[in-house]
């Protein structure tokens, strides 16, 4: 972000006492009112997801965490078996969207013609753009039934001995078709921030590793990668937090149950995937209290990931000077 | 591999056959990854557009659903097009003019401290998943009143928020000191300075802002599913004093239903969402392209 | 440029919105009747909404989010009346404020499967099917099985069981009717809107389950009978207590709701599983109830709507398979909608 001057600051300086213009005063009133109603939203934010779950965390403090079991006869509710699950979906996902958008990335500004590289990184910002509920749509009616049919089978008779790849579900809805689906999420986030930062690596330092004589995959693997590490960990950072909060695509694909399961073929749940499953019918305070508890979890998660990112991101694009787009880098 | 050993091969030239080869491999894993990205991409889009266009028809805008539809009549989401309109075009009646204010107060009043104060509150608010302001704006609005299109609306707008207010910093802090000093020695007033000179300046990339924040938000489904999607009935409705239908929660219950003829109509409306999506992106970006490149002649 | 596309933009906007406006029915000035709840009634109540128009004039707008969901939301006072399966509790009730239970239809819940290649109806019993669903039984060729079909070829697919993911009344009606039939799913399990499932995939809603069932070989799952027969899926003939296979046709509904005909001090019957003296009761019937407060504004409204639903309306029913209320029900519903009031 290109940083105001330091001789702003003179003209920023708060009136004091010189004739103050009612104009000036009520811009500057009415705007500082507009940012501490965004800053109040958050804090409403905060303190009703805190409120609403009073049930459940003075009821069972932070035992609920990790217990896993959601009984609604019996009233004993637990995320343990929703923190498991996102934990599982998103590092997967993370851990195979990544080696890819960072080959795209390095395909985009190292290896392509330059005629491909335009329409190939709109063709990725596109990806980010569709919405969820159709990714998730595309989940249930076309990905589903093929990972069923064909790549469940295939993988579970040539890598069964390995307990992520049980026996294979029967309907289309698994662990494994949400984690294809956050993939397809992450992917074009990770991978744009990715791309900047490799533009941002300076040339000369590019260039003198190759006029040594090193091959291009050793001059980014020593110029490039650590040049950019700082950024592409704060990029892995935002499609972590991307994935933990995605709901509706991920609860139209995973089959909703209870339970820990290293079976990827099997069906499970994540926190934001039960929250969208059963708010709308959740029938009793406790109930109600406890799918807040886990929103309030997942809140706290994606805040810290979320800031961390962009603390990173700001920080490791200021040192380059990189101008962030509109909308900021993610 | 250190720099010192990188150096050391490269100027011998050690193994070079061997480092050849490695070269040649990650270069085709290079290809390889794009070629997956281009091919997923495809295949999403090419699914839905290849059974939308079946479906997509004028009764899609122009006929009601009807559930249960054992008579095969002609059905469509009118009530969802028209819901989605009001809701999103309320959304950005409400977060366009806090977001711009935010920005400016960011950027030409604050101090520093406040600045990285507010500056931070945007950052959170960005990261509020999408389900948790739902959760929210339900038990802030909808517990006792019931769901409408203003909740919905108001859900959306918090979504908003910080995409319009950061892209609004960006270009605010683009237009030169110069400028601003200018029009301060000429005697021109601060509120004037800002509104008259400096915002029209950025007219472009608030726009580009918008506009980028409004295809985000029109596919949102999650904060509405709690907002409103309950009692919204089938007939088409502007009011948002009631809960209004929208196109990405009519979406999502299409899809888990077991009828084709649903399925078909899910397919139809993803495509014109999508279609919407894609088509605004694309105009966002070029401007925002275009604009960049002025402002940064102009400097 | 910019104002080229801000026109034209403007100009797409406002011609859609003509369409629409222009094309669509759009909401008469009248009355509007929310109510959300029992994805079970949905079907009637779906027959209702066009008929109730044009008789009163009241737009009726029914959100099909579950039965929990709906006693939610009538406590919650969003929405006008709330429909269930599940009869409400006595801590519902305290919470509800005021409210009242009505039953207003009367249908069942069909036990659903995929099996392709295999054309008879299938024989079933509550014991067997609680053993599947708690993952005792895992394929369809399992010796007790195949006891309840003799002759009929089972393959040795794997079953795939399939349950409700949110509250739901038509989970009530099955698991009362698993509890009844197996002690083991009484004490490990247990009867509710939502239910610790011992395994199986979630879906959301009886379309969802209806869903995930057709397009998965092998799977059972529970829906109410008329999104059986919507998306022509076969079911299974239950075996009731006297040890007649029954099918959730309109006879044996009837039958079993001839086991109870005396509603209970807040209106509730329970008809699950009917003794032995009713050979053609099938054994998965329930009536499913509508939830409305005693005092409300929109209390003539609600009268006029709940009295043609349980007169008139029950004749749209039968198509559907929901059996007309019988006549000692009938007349304790009117009551207490008269009772209803501003």
């Amino acid at each position: 972000m290109a940083e105001p001057d330091a001789s702003l600051d003179a003209t920023r300086r708060p009136f004091t006492g010189r004739r103050v213009r009612f104009g000036d005063l009520a811009l500057q009133t009415v705007a500082g009112a507009a940012a501490l109603a965004a800053s109040v939203l958050v804090c409403l934010i905060a303190y009703t997801i805190v409120r609403d779950s009073r049930a459940a965390w003075s009821d069972s403090g932070l035992g609920f965490v990790t217990r896993v079991s959601w009984d609604p006869v019996k009233h004993v509710y637990g995320a343990g078996s929703f923190l498991f699950g996102t934990a599982l979906t998103s590092l997967l996902a993370l851990a195979l969207a990544t080696p890819l958008a960072i080959g795209i990335a390095l395909f985009l500004t190292e290896l392509a013609p330059r005629w491909v590289r335009a329409p190939v990184t709109a063709l990725v910002e596109t990806l980010a753009a569709i919405p969820s509920v159709v990714i998730g749509l595309w989940g249930i009616l076309v990905l589903g039934p093929v990972l069923r049919d064909r790549v469940e089978p295939a993988l579970h008779s040539g890598l069964g001995f390995i307990p992520l790849f049980g026996r294979p579900a029967s309907t289309g809805s698994s662990i494994f078709t949400a984690v294809v689906v956050l993939t397809i999420m992450i992917l074009p986030i990770v991978a744009s921030i990715s791309r900047e930062l490799f533009l941002g690596v300076p040339r000369d330092l590019k260039e003198g590793a190759l006029a040594l004589g090193t091959t291009r995959w050793e001059m980014v693997r020593g110029v490039v990668f650590p040049y950019a590490r700082g950024g592409i960990a704060a990029a892995m950072i935002l499609g972590l937090g991307r994935a933990i909060g995605e709901a509706i695509a991920v609860t139209q694909v995973i089959g909703s149950t209870v339970g820990i399961h290293w079976n990827l073929f099997s069906t499970g749940d994540t926190l934001a995937g039960k929250i969208a499953a059963s708010y709308q019918g959740a029938e009793d305070k406790a109930q109600v209290a406890s799918l807040v508890y886990l929103a309030l979890i997942l809140l706290v998660f994606s805040l810290v990931m979320s800031v961390a990112a962009q603390w990173i991101v700001r920080r490791v694009a200021r040192r380059q000077g990189l101008a962030v787009g509109p909308g900021g880098v993610a | 591999m250190s720099t010192h050993s990188l150096t050391k091969a490269a100027l011998r030239a050690e193994g070079l056959p061997r480092r050849r080869a490695v070269n040649r491999l990650m270069e085709l894993l290079a290809w390889l990854a794009a070629g997956i990205a281009v091919a997923i991409l495809g295949v999403v889009v090419w699914s839905v557009a290849r059974r939308g266009a079946g479906a997509l028809n004028l009764d899609l805008i122009t006929k009601v659903p009807v559930p249960f539809n054992f008579g095969n009549t002609p059905s469509g989401l009118a009530n969802a097009f028209a819901g989605s309109l009001v809701i999103v075009g309320l959304a950005t009646l409400m977060a366009l003019p806090i977001g711009i204010l935010v920005a400016v107060y960011i950027n030409e009043f604050a101090r520093p401290a406040i600045r990285t104060a507010v500056g931070l509150a945007l950052d959170v608010l960005n990261g509020v998943p999408a389900i948790v302001i739902g959760i929210f704006v339900f038990g802030l609005f909808v517990v006792g009143h019931g769901q409408s299109g203003y909740a919905g609306a108001f859900a959306l707008a918090c979504l908003m928020l910080p995409l319009v207010a950061r892209s609004t910093i960006e270009v605010l802090a683009l237009v030169p000191n110069a400028l601003r000093e200018a029009s301060l020695a000429l005697g021109v007033p601060r509120w004037r300075t800002t509104l008259s000179i400096v915002l029209p300046q950025t007219l472009g990339g608030i726009v580009t802002g918008t506009v980028l924040a409004v295809a985000r938000v029109a596919g949102e489904t999650a904060p509405i599913l709690f907002t409103s999607s309950v009692g919204v009935g089938t007939l088409v409705h502007w009011d948002p004093h009631h809960a209004l239908q929208t196109v990405p929660v009519a979406i999502f219950e299409l899809s888990e239903s077991a009828d084709p003829a649903d399925h078909a109509q899910a397919w139809a409306a993803a495509l014109v969402l999508l279609l919407f999506i894609l088509v605004v992106n694309l105009v966002a970006r070029t401007l925002a392209a275009r604009s960049r490149s002025r402002i940064g002649a102009a400097r | 440029m910019l104002r080229i596309f801000a026109l034209a933009a403007v100009a797409a906007v406002l011609t859609a919105a003509c369409g629409v406006a222009a094309a669509a029915p759009a909401a008469a000035a009248g009355t509007t009747l929310t109510g959300a709840g029992s994805t079970f009634v949905a079907p009637l109540v779906a027959q209702w909404a066009p008929a109730v128009g044009q008789a009163f004039g009241y737009e009726l707008q029914y959100s099909p989010i579950g039965s929990g969901g709906g006693v939610t939301a009538v406590t919650n006072r969003t929405v006008d009346f709330g429909a269930t399966d599940a009869p409400l509790s006595s801590d519902q009730f305290a919470a509800c404020k005021g409210c009242v239970q009505i039953p207003w239809a009367l249908s069942a819940t069909s036990v659903i499967y995929n099996l392709q290649g295999v054309k008879n109806l299938l024989h079933m019993n509550g014991a067997t099917l609680a053993k599947i669903f708690s993952g005792a039984i895992t394929k369809w060729n399992d010796a007790a099985i195949k006891k309840l079909n003799p002759g009929v070829a089972l393959p040795g697919t794997s079953i795939a069981t399939v349950h409700r993911s949110d509250n739901s009344g038509t989970t009530f009606n099955f698991t009362d009717f698993l509890a009844s039939a197996s002690p083991k799913w009484h004490s490990k399990v247990g009867t509710g809107v939502a239910v610790n499932w011992p395994n199986g995939t979630g879906a959301r809603g009886s379309s969802g389950v209806a869903a995930t069932v057709a397009q998965t070989p092998g799977a059972i799952g529970y829906v109410d009978v008329a999104y059986a027969l919507r998306s022509h899926i076969t079911y299974f003939a239950m075996q009731n207590r006297s040890g007649k296979y029954a099918t959730p046709g309109l006879k044996g509904i009837l039958a079993a709701a001839s086991s109870d005909q005396k509603p209970d001090a807040t209106n509730a019957l329970s008809i699950v599983n009917p003794p032995k003296k009713f050979p053609l009761a099938y054994p998965i019937s329930t009536y499913t109830y509508v939830v409305v407060p005693t005092q409300s504004a929109k209390a003539p409204e609600l009268r006029k709507f709940l009295f043609w639903a349980v007169t008139k309306g029950q004749q749209a029913g039968p198509k559907l398979l929901f059996q007309p209320i019988p006549k000692p029900v009938l007349v304790v519903a009117e009551k207490a909608i008269a009772k209803l009031h501003t």
